[in-house]
């Protein structure tokens, strides 16, 4: 693309437009678009083309069984996203999703800040140890994870509640009740995502001088006020990105309750993808299709709203 | 602006031009098979085929090729967990195999995409399977594969256990169910039997408490959960968990184990777990243990499940294709099918054989198929089995009452529609 973005060089003053000069432009036009037809083309047919399909596919009535036919489908207009709106199940799956991404988002950042903190500060030994250590969830495989974590929580057998047990209290079912099984989850991915956002954290505390902070000692600012009034603004850049990178992941929220819970107990870890997935399978394309859409402006306006609360301010 | 603006102006104006274009067409009446050609099968024959039948139904084919030289099958495997899409892809490119395997419950949807041969009557014998495998190939009127292998369920429990509680044969109504559950449970079991509380599947043990109700789901036209019928088999299947017979949570796995210690007595489930509770059970185990047909209330109507066997209108080899299928179907064939893979057969008369007829687990499995129904096969039945094993769930877990349940059923059903 970036041939594209090249203006042409300043006309010379002399001469109008001859032809010479537009068989100029001409060829300059066909050099620039043969060297971009490769990107044009991939995009065109894998990018654009499912994406146009897709929205075209959300005002049809389009099912699993028009397969053979899928131009024999009737327009429908808006009745899949009005539908939606009117599914008990989409709205719960919204509103877990909702819930995950106002706690998980912020829950996710605070940690990882605080982790990103402490490396940075040195106030822990063995940092690379660590380092290490909270980064690992972020490679390792959802399924794996999944197993652990299953063990943990599990009623009988689990850690988690065995240790509240050791302290004389009876933990929950936490995966089978419908009251901790959410919760359950943020945690688990809070645990599992953190260690992506330490890395970029830490990267952007590396990038603060030193110097502000020598002077806001020598001001006698406490170490909780130098945090609050230098790292916080100066990391501000960082933050937004760790947000809405953070957001968009944890909005199309599924691995989690695919693999630890289905989406129960009683639909209370539905999430609005997990939704799309299952409707999928039911064979129901176009209505997907529309839930689809709903959850990409979802996540556009919630970018939106981040960059609002943390972007630049001039 | 201005170009982009034109260029989204062609954009809707194609699209509009292509929905124009579009448009259901009303449906003709039931398709006709066509017949198949004499003679012996030739040519290469592709098959898909899932999990176990995948992998050994290759060196199973041999037999096939040797009686027909002229004749190559050619088998593919292809995980349970891909093959739906994996078919669907098929069928939209029009790229299919010869033959695939086909999970009774997607019958309806393959069928209605019109991508599925209907089956010779002159070649496959309607009456030679259990009649519950046969309605699931139809769809329509008409019948678009051949069932292969089936599955059903049945009561399993423990012998020692029900005996020390004082009871020497399977319980033969609802009422000894639930007693059998009771006294078990007060001879020390933790749970009287284990039936699914809801999740993926929990309908399959539902059903057939509905149908030996005389509940029926669907009246070929429409779905019809909300009877008295299907409320009362509603409230029985709860009854179970509000007189905490049954536990509300099982951990994957963890069912044959309990069953093993003795902390669940009796559980429903499908011939696939004879041979893991062997298995787990140890020597001695088989004693211990034994399967019951469903209790009778009306009938003692259970679920019948498994894999059929369809042609695909876009195969290359049609003729070979039904001649293998037919292959496959024979009385001895299915018989050999059995002691390769134990699926059960689905052709009636093989259940005649010795290998099948003399193990006593086994004969209550054939007795149970012979009153064994399947779902209808609307191409909407998965989606709203889904809303079925919801409402299930909530039955088993935060008591729901029964009929609010089976007006919930019926009303997201009528919602979604038969898919006709």
């Amino acid at each position: 693309m970036t041939v594209l973005d090249v203006k042409p060089a300043a006309p010379p003053s002399a001469g109008g437009p001859g032809p010479e000069r537009r068989a100029r432009r001409w060829r300059k036009a066909v050099t620039g678009w043969t060297f971009a037809a490769p990107f044009t083309a991939l995009f065109l047919v894998f990018m654009a083309l499912p994406v146009l399909a897709s929205l075209a596919m959300s005002v049809t009535d389009l099912r699993s069984t028009d397969l053979r036919n899928p131009f024999a489908v009737n327009f429908v207009g808006l009745d899949n996203y009005a539908r939606l709106f009117g599914d008990e199940l989409f709205v719960r799956a919204a509103v877990n999703t909702l819930i995950f991404v106002v706690i998980g988002v912020p829950l996710t950042m605070v940690v990882a800040l605080a982790a990103a903190s402490a490396l940075n500060s040195g106030l822990i030994r063995f940092r690379a140890v660590f380092r290490v250590g909270f980064y690992l969830p972020v490679v390792t495989s959802i399924v794996a994870i999944a197993v652990v974590w299953r063990f943990l929580l599990d009623p009988d057998a689990g850690l988690v509640d065995n240790l509240l047990r050791v302290i004389g209290i009876e933990g929950p079912n936490w995966l089978g009740d419908t009251r901790t099984a959410l919760p359950s989850l943020i945690v688990m991915a809070a645990w599992r995502n953190f260690g992506f956002l330490m890395v970029i954290f830490l990267a952007g505390l590396q990038g603060i001088p030193q110097d502000l902070y020598e002077a806001a000692t020598l001001d006698g600012a406490s170490r909780w006020q130098q945090f609050r009034h230098v790292t916080v603004p100066l990391l501000r850049p960082t933050l937004l990105f760790g947000a809405v990178i953070t957001g968009i992941g944890f909005l199309q929220l599924f691995e989690e309750p695919f693999v630890m819970t289905q989406g129960g107990p009683l639909s209370s870890t539905l999430s609005v993808s997990y939704h799309i997935y299952n409707q999928f399978g039911f064979g129901n394309y176009g209505y997907a299709a529309a839930a689809g859409y709903v959850l990409f402006v979802a996540i556009v306006a919630l970018s939106v709203l981040q960059f609002r609360l943390l972007g630049e301010r001039d | 602006m201005r170009r982009h603006a034109r260029a989204f102006v062609g954009v809707a104006a194609v699209a509009a031009l292509a929905l124009a274009g579009c448009g259901r067409e009303s449906g003709g009446g039931p398709e006709q098979a066509e017949s198949v050609a004499a003679g012996k099968a030739t040519g290469e024959i592709t098959v898909w085929a899932m999990g176990a039948e995948g992998e050994k139904l290759g060196a199973f084919a041999r037999e096939f090729t040797a009686a027909n030289p002229d004749a190559k099958v050619n088998v593919t495997a292809v995980p349970w967990d891909a093959a739906h899409q994996k078919i669907a892809s098929a069928i939209a490119a029009k790229q299919t195999p010869d033959v695939s395997m086909i999970g009774t419950t997607w019958q309806g949807e393959f069928a209605k995409t019109g991508a599925l041969d209907p089956t010779p009557a002159d070649l496959i014998a309607k009456d030679a399977f259990f009649p519950g495998a046969w309605e699931t190939t139809v769809v329509d009127g008409t019948a678009y594969s051949v069932p292969w292998y089936v599955e059903t369920r049945v009561i399993f429990y423990r012998k020692d256990l029900a005996a020390k509680a004082g009871i020497t044969k399977p319980p033969a109504s609802w009422d000894e169910l639930k007693a059998m559950a009771k006294a078990m449970q007060a001879g020390g079991a933790k749970w009287g039997i284990n039936l699914q509380p809801g999740k993926t599947g929990s309908w399959q043990s539902v059903m057939p408490f509905a149908w030996s109700n005389g509940a029926q789901v669907a009246d070929g036209t429409k779905y019809t959960f909300d009877s008295p019928e299907m409320v009362e088999a509603l409230r029985y299947y709860q009854s179970f968990f509000t007189e905490k017979l049954a536990p509300t949570e099982l951990a994957e796995g963890a069912l044959i184990p309990a069953f093993v210690r003795g902390d669940i007595a009796a559980f429903m489930s499908g011939p696939w777990q004879v041979s893991l509770v062997n298995e787990q059970g140890g020597a001695g185990f088989q004693e211990k243990f034994a399967v019951a047909p469903m209790p009778k209330q009306k009938t003692a109507t259970s679920f019948i499940g498994g894999s059929n066997l369809a042609v695909f209108k876009d195969a290359k080899n049609r003729d070979g294709a039904w001649k293998f299928i037919q292959w496959l179907s024979r009385p001895e064939v299915q018989v050999k099918w059995y002691q390769a893979t134990t699926d059960l057969p689905a052709v009636q008369s093989s259940w005649q054989d010795a290998t099948l007829s003399g193990d006593a687990n086994l004969k209550v499995f054939g007795e149970q198929l012979k009153d064994a129904k399947a779902p209808p096969t609307f191409p909407t039945w998965e989606q709203v089995a889904a809303v079925v094993d919801t409402e299930v769930e909530k039955l088993a877990k935060s008591g729901a009452d029964p009929a609010a349940a089976a007006k919930t059923i019926q009303d997201k059903a009528s919602a979604i529609g038969t898919g006709s």
